[in-house]
């Protein structure tokens, strides 16, 4: 009987980690809360943008909340540097730098991405206007997302009534390597209200979450999901700003995080040529 | 745990699409206006317009500069290098006032449209 016991408590730590939940999913992407709107950089343009977020509440261990590593979303300082230049009317190109600041833990780089974006047709040709999104994620640094390297993908709608945009970007994200990579795609998303009151103060409300695997969701309580009330505009040399406080809605969430995106756009010279008025791709 | 988010979401898409298909191009019956840009400032500095009915804003640059041509209100942004000629889409407006500017140049005055 004593043998048995033992073989089942042998048993039991052999499958402990197979038992944990999957890796921590990452489709709330917290060095990016920011909704894509339908419209790209102008053709020739070049906009550097930082997207900063601190979580001023959040979770005392690694894997949960925002974190996806090993270090606790606590105290965290997430900051992002996005190079972007417009190609063509419709398309835009940019490339991204992920840094952190773990509370206590100095500031460490955390990954690169790089991503084609683009709007299709002109503005008012459809009912509402679609855009694209794709994205290579490159981590490599495990204690801050334990997936290698990732592809995420996003359509973009957007309608504008009034002095009014609603803005939404399902995202659907895919390990390419590391853990999770014999997974399925996980469903995310990030929208946004916004009114357009003054060219240097509106409001607007951001929504931005992540339900896990499309096809094995995760209990509500263990997803993120968080609201975003923002200000943004453009302050004078064409500093352009998103700030706001975000609030977790689910346990799974982190419970406070303070987002402040600040970008500065120049026109530095076109490649390519116009694109045609009865275009819709390129 | 299954939920129904991606149910809900493929309700939605197929939703939007159905709109989409079946939906009118605001691109069809649009009256034309034009704006002109050179020596540092637009022209006509007002333009006057029929509010409720969809309009293609034909803006051109006449200078030997880069701008964007850009209204805030109206939520369009382009740039356009010298000599270039863009058509700015624009739904049916509610009667006011909507501002235009070149955000590459803060000092050339603002015009604006005004729809009646």
């Amino acid at each position: 009987m004593k043998k048995r016991l033992h073989l089942i408590v042998f048993g039991a730590v052999l499958l402990i980690p197979y038992l944990r939940p999957g890796r921590a999913m990452a489709q709330v992407d917290p060095w990016e809360f920011e909704v894509y709107p339908y419209a790209t950089e102008s053709r020739g343009t070049i906009e550097l943008e930082t997207d900063n977020a601190v979580v001023a509440n959040g979770h005392s261990k690694g894997g949960e909340g925002t974190a996806a590593g090993t270090f606790r979303s606590q105290g965290m300082w997430y900051n992002q540097y996005e190079l972007t230049y417009g190609l063509t009317d419709r398309i835009e190109a940019s490339a991204y730098l992920l840094m952190a600041s773990p509370s206590g833990h100095g500031y460490w780089y955390a990954g690169s991405e790089y991503r084609l974006r683009g709007r299709l047709f002109d503005p008012e040709t459809l009912p509402i206007d679609l855009g694209w999104y794709a994205e290579l994620e490159w981590h490599h640094t495990p204690q801050f997302d334990d997936a290698d390297i990732e592809l995420e993908l996003r359509p973009i709608l957007e309608k504008d009534i009034g002095r009014f945009s609603f803005i939404a970007n399902p995202i659907f994200e895919k390990v390419l390597k590391g853990v999770g990579v014999h997974e399925g795609f996980e469903f995310g998303y990030s929208t946004g209200a916004y009114y357009r009151w003054m060219r240097y103060l509106s409001p607007g409300v951001e929504f931005y979450g992540g339900a896990g695997l499309i096809d094995d969701t995760d209990p509500l309580d263990q997803q993120q999901h968080y609201i975003f009330p923002v200000i943004w505009g453009e302050l004078p040399h064409g500093v352009e700003y998103n700030l706001g406080p975000g609030f977790g809605l689910t346990r799974g969430s982190d419970h406070v995080i303070m987002k402040f995106n600040l970008g500065l756009e120049r026109f530095v010279g076109a490649i390519f040529g116009p694109s045609p008025e009865s275009g819709w791709f390129l | 745990m299954k939920s129904a988010i991606p149910t809900l979401f493929a309700a939605a898409t197929l939703l939007v699409a159905f709109h989409l298909f079946s939906g009118r191009t605001a691109a069809e019956e649009t009256n034309v206006a034009s704006i002109r840009f050179a020596d540092h400032h637009f022209t006509p500095q007002t333009l006057t317009v029929t509010a409720g009915e969809p309009l293609a804003v034909k803006v051109i640059n006449s200078s030997n500069e880069t701008i964007e041509f850009e209204s805030f209100k109206l939520n369009r942004e382009v740039a356009m290098t010298p000599g270039e000629t863009i058509t700015v889409r624009l739904p049916p407006l509610r009667p006011g006032t909507y501002d235009f500017y070149d955000d590459f140049h803060q000092d050339v005055p603002e015009g604006s449209i005004i729809a009646k």
